[in-house]
């Protein structure tokens, strides 16, 4: 997908998230996220941060309001390969190897397999140099449930970087992992935002290292009904 | 209103006695079902009459070869002439080509019968399918299928074919509708297809539910092959419904002994096969002698 800088990649307006209509979990009146961007969206536990990325995902129906991905008004499905997620619990194919799972980013990424089915060589590329970029090359073989917790992240991390997505979202993605491996991962997946103007959505409980890393960092308040998302300035954040 | 009934303290004392309530129920059940209880109290007696006179000592000729057609084999091995080792083979033959055919004509149904992949119109209407498969047992499929295409393994195979679809498409779609639904969550939000997801995602996540469900219906297939020869859907019932049509008990409890033996070794195969395909399999593969000897022998 080609990225326009000037228009955003996501844009709510006057949106309420959550399961219960009667309850929203969120509201946010405004919030557009820019190509090239890293926002991070820090908050205390089961407060609605997953929620809030599971809507921008199209997994869950927004409430009300206006939700806006790459284009798409109110997404349900979205367009194969512009969007990727790593959820917390990484979603991967357990039984299978490091390599299946990060070629099924890969073919998501490249629509010139055939139907995901015979990948092309781009796709295979692809696969080939997230999965080395991840540290994970002597683990190619290796089937994901073999696999330590930091490394199954980072096997999600690789397949959606060979997706080579217009959005990555990721959810609490550099838990479990060590202080060198983290700032690896990191610097790649900050490398591949800044070269290619895609945006980075992350939710982070951590707030220090959520500003660490982002460029805009974003708080869903607790304590409230109805808690909703605000921007937080550099001078706000207790380290 | 409906929380403070499943709340309430009678709705509690009501669950425990539950069990209860069934027990008596079905055993009211049962009572009014015996007209004569006389008739059960001869019923040991007519047992070892039966054993007595007509079924034992098991007559082992069948294991010794036909008359005709003449035996060519090596001496050591013309047991492989006799009506037990054909029946047998025929039988396991049956089983096998029907659990590979039936496995791969319930894959694709049992896909479109998940609930967590479509609609509720696609997915009902598919278990719809499966479970007109189920509701014949097999035997009477055979019947059909021998007045379709007559006598012979053929009908067997088409019969325990038509079951399979039914009875593991069933298995499947719950492995399917069991799985962890994060990778579907994954695949749904990179725009992958329909197909795309069940390839890349929901085939291998569920393949090892998928193949030991296989194993266990090869398993059954067995089993059940053995009975639909007896309506003329060939494997080694069709012998024992030969020598139970003469009355000859001794030669039928014969077979019985030698499909006993091979279930048993089927069984633990199975045990052992499916055992490398479930979640512990890397922290625990299971030994040959685990498998052969009894839990409490091998902790010793």
């Amino acid at each position: 997908m080609e990225v326009n800088p000037i228009e955003p990649l996501v844009k709510l307006s006057n949106i309420e998230i959550g399961y219960n209509s009667d309850e929203p979990l969120v509201k946010i009146p405004n919030l557009e996220i820019f190509p090239g961007e890293i926002v991070a969206i820090a908050g205390p536990s089961g407060v609605g941060k997953t929620t809030l990325l599971r809507t921008i995902a199209g997994l869950v129906r927004p409430i009300s309001g206006n939700l806006e991905v790459c284009g798409v008004i109110n997404p349900i499905k979205q367009k194969k390969g512009i969007l990727g997620y790593i959820p917390q619990r990484l979603g991967l194919v357990r039984h299978t190897s490091v390599l299946h799972n990060v070629m099924i980013g890969a073919n998501a990424g490249h629509n010139k397999s055939i139907g995901s089915i015979i990948p092309s060589k781009v796709a295979k590329k692809n696969a080939l140099e997230a999965i080395e970029s991840m540290g994970l090359s002597e683990k190619i073989k290796e089937p994901v449930r073999k696999l330590s917790g930091g490394q199954q992240r980072r096997v999600a991390t690789a397949r959606t970087l060979s997706q080579k997505p217009s959005l990555i979202m990721a959810d609490e993605f550099l838990s479990e992992l060590d202080e060198e491996t983290m700032s690896m991962v990191l610097s790649k997946v900050t490398e591949y935002i800044r070269g290619s103007g895609a945006s980075l959505l992350v939710v982070e409980h951590d707030i220090s290292r959520a500003k660490s890393m982002a460029d805009r960092l974003l708080v869903i308040d607790d304590g409230r009904i109805n808690p909703f998302i605000r921007e937080v300035t550099a001078m706000e954040v207790k380290i | 209103m409906i929380s403070k009934i499943f709340s309430s303290k009678v709705f509690e004392i009501l669950i425990k006695i539950f069990p209860l309530v069934i027990f008596s129920f079905s055993l009211w059940i049962f009572l009014g079902m015996i007209d004569d209880w006389g008739r059960l109290s001869g019923s040991i007696d007519n047992l070892f009459i039966f054993i007595e006179e007509s079924l034992w000592p098991p007559d082992w000729s069948v294991i010794e070869p036909q008359a005709y057609p003449v035996c060519t084999t090596y001496p050591l091995f013309d047991f492989t002439c006799s009506t037990a080792w054909i029946g047998l083979i025929e039988t396991l033959k049956i089983a096998f080509v029907s659990t590979v055919f039936g496995m791969i004509l319930s894959l694709p149904i049992s896909l479109f019968a998940a609930r967590n992949l479509n609609p509720w119109w696609l997915s009902y209407s598919s278990r719809f399918l499966l479970a007109s498969f189920r509701s014949l047992p097999s035997i009477i499929w055979a019947i059909f299928f021998v007045i379709l295409v007559g006598f012979g393994p053929l009908s067997g195979v088409l019969a325990m074919t038509v079951y399979t679809v039914g009875y593991l498409g069933k298995l499947q779609y719950e492995a399917i509708e069991g799985m962890n639904k994060t990778p579907l969550y994954s695949a749904q939000s990179m725009g992958l297809s329909k197909f795309e997801t069940a390839f890349h995602v929901v085939i291998p996540e569920s393949a090892n539910d998928l193949i030991s469900q296989a194993i266990f219906m090869f398993e059954y297939n067995f089993r059940h092959g053995t009975v639909i020869g007896i309506v003329g859907a060939g494997g080694i019932g069709y012998y024992i419904n030969l020598y139970l049509k003469f009355l000859q008990y001794d030669k039928v409890i014969a077979y019985l002994i030698l499909i006993f033996f091979v279930v048993l070794i089927i069984d633990l195969i199975s045990i052992f096969a499916r055992s490398l395909f479930t979640e512990g399999r890397d922290m625990k593969r299971p030994t040959w002698l685990g498998v052969l000897l009894p839990a409490g022998l091998l902790k010793k």
